[in-house]
């Protein structure tokens, strides 16, 4: 999959473009922008602007590009438009030219930005491993996930952390002091991989230090920074400014960063922080989040998968841990327990209470299968599949009407007007419903269209 | 140039889409942006939930909905 279709993660793509320039001054944030949020075919035409001095005509850009992939490449051009990461003049199309000096800062290295962060190399007193700071993280990060199913883990989170998921709707408290409960909201970021939690988590985050005045751009520079360092290096405090000194504690609390003591002069990422842009974080799964909340021994790869679900709809979970018990719970009736098995059911009205929740029945078939028992791993298929088609039925049966957001086109002059923008609302993928005869249109996403028309009103070209 | 109005679409059975015209008529139009043809129609943003609030409860007035026996039949009592 190539970057960008992370939930949270791609609200960046509607800062505005102020923003962006800011962002585009620090190098590092500049090659995060390219690794995470570009298409495979941007990252090609970025590569092919970077060292051309002059500007290139859009028809030799377009010459690259096979003709059968226009949909790849109105992608890829609209993308680079709403991040202003291009520039289009009468003479052709060159990068902004901060995002062009930065990126090349970043990749030649150069400059004194000390945007990659500055290694810290005198030794620590205390030796600090790659396994050590992996457990850290992970006893962080589970016991923010304990917290919100209500088990009562021996490590609270900090009041910050709670603070926040409160504020972003994944618990809520009734009354003033009250204990925090989870949310609709909460139990589908449950079922969410690992990297899209904390990406969710960061994005809350920044809206919320928005209203601390804390710099925006600074906050964004330090997340993506962090997606640049390195594992298991100890980096200095010195050179960050004031608003990420104050964040590290934060950061400390979600186990984003691992610092000894709070007066330390040296911080160390984590595997979260490492895996931030990379593609590859996205390869934690909801199950491997579960595990780590769970405390399942890594070492005992076989032992991951717990449940048996019989075509008969009953369920048995080979588990005692509460969180797992917890997350089950939300779709399977339990009806027994024992001290290392639960078992009980799923049926349409614990299907449908799920959904009501906010859960999807992809969620739950997914959880299910990437938690298959080793036993029912070695079936072609790993669920029953009457269970699986009954799922989805039960789903489709609460969804009497099915909502899609987005924006009605009317009132085209020409039919061929018309056509030519469902033509290409059609290749960019938002066409949602058109009628000839009514000459409208529904989209997805209107931004697209609308600067497609105003290009198309000036030039009268394509 | 055409124009763009922001709104929900709704894809329905025309049944359904039946209910939802009621319910906009009975208030005066508070619901609906435009309808499009049988199973389509775009509604206020704003509106959706207490649109599907409403069709909710209407629904279970007309509709019989089989009670869902959550007792195990293989397990006595």
């Amino acid at each position: 999959m190539s970057g960008g279709n992370i939930r949270g993660f791609s609200y960046l793509e509607n800062l505005p473009p102020i923003t962006f320039r800011r962002l585009y001054q620090q190098p590092a944030t500049s090659l995060a922008i390219f690794r995470r949020m570009l298409p495979n075919l941007a990252k090609v035409i970025v590569t092919t602007l970077l060292y051309n001095d002059k500007p290139i005509p859009l028809a030799d850009l377009e010459a690259l590009i096979r003709p059968e992939s226009h949909r790849q490449r109105e992608d890829a051009f609209s993308k680079l438009r709403r991040l202003h990461i291009i520039a289009e003049a009468a003479d052709g199309i060159s990068l902004d030219p901060v995002f062009k000096k930065n990126f090349r800062l970043a990749l030649t290295g150069g400059g004194s930005h000390h945007s990659f962060g500055v290694p810290c190399n005198t030794p620590d007193k205390k030796n600090v491993t790659v396994a050590f700071l992996d457990e850290y993280a992970q006893k962080k990060f589970e016991s923010i996930l304990h917290f919100m199913v209500g088990t009562h883990n021996d490590t609270k989170p900090g009041d910050g952390v709670i603070e926040l998921l409160c504020i972003g709707k994944l618990m809520e408290r009734q009354g003033k002091g009250t204990q925090a409960t989870i949310t609709k909201n909460g139990f589908s970021f449950l079922l969410q991989e690992g990297n899209s939690q904390i990406w969710a988590l960061l994005i809350q985050y920044l809206d919320y230090a928005e209203d601390l005045k804390m710099e925006k751009t600074d906050v964004l520079h330090f997340f993506l920074m962090l997606g640049s360092l390195e594992l298991g290096q100890a980096y200095a405090i010195k050179t960050l400014t004031l608003t990420q000194r104050t964040m590290l504690t934060d950061m400390r609390d979600y186990g984003i960063v691992y610092q000894r003591k709070a007066s330390s002069d040296r911080f160390y990422p984590t595997r979260l922080a490492t895996t931030l842009t990379s593609e590859s974080g996205g390869l934690r799964s909801a199950s491997q989040t579960m595990d780590v909340a769970t405390g399942a021994d890594k070492a005992d790869d076989e032992g991951k998968g717990f449940v048996i679900v019989e075509t008969n709809y009953r369920v048995y979970a080979y588990t005692n841990s509460p969180l797992q018990i917890a997350v089950l719970n939300l779709f399977v009736r339990l009806t027994t327990r024992f001290p290392n098995l639960v078992s009980g059911r799923i049926s349409r009205h614990s299907i449908q209470e799920a959904i009501k929740m906010g859960i999807t029945a992809d969620q739950i078939i997914s959880y299910l299968t990437v938690h298959a028992h080793p036993q029912m791993r070695k079936n072609l298929v790993i669920l029953p599949p009457t269970v699986v088609d009954q799922i989805r039925l039960w789903q489709i049966e609460g969804e009497r009407m099915k909502a899609t957001q987005g924006f009605l086109f009317k009132d085209f002059t020409t039919a061929q007007d018309f056509e030519d923008v469902a033509r290409y609302a059609g290749e960019l993928g938002v066409l949602k419903w058109k009628s000839v005869q009514k000459r409208c249109m529904f989209v997805t996403r209107h931004e697209q269209i609308a600067e497609w028309l105003k290009r198309r009103a000036a030039g009268g070209k394509r | 140039m055409p124009r763009a109005v922001k709104g929900v679409l709704v894809e329905c059975d025309p049944s359904i889409k039946a209910i939802i015209l009621k319910i906009d008529e009975d208030h005066h139009h508070a619901f609906i942006v435009e309808d499009l043809d049988e199973d389509h129609l775009v509604v206020k943003e704003a509106k959706l939930a207490e649109l599907k609030e409403r069709l909710e409860k209407i629904l279970e007035k007309t509709q019989m909905m089989e009670k869902d026996d959550d007792s195990d039949p293989d397990q006595p009592g």
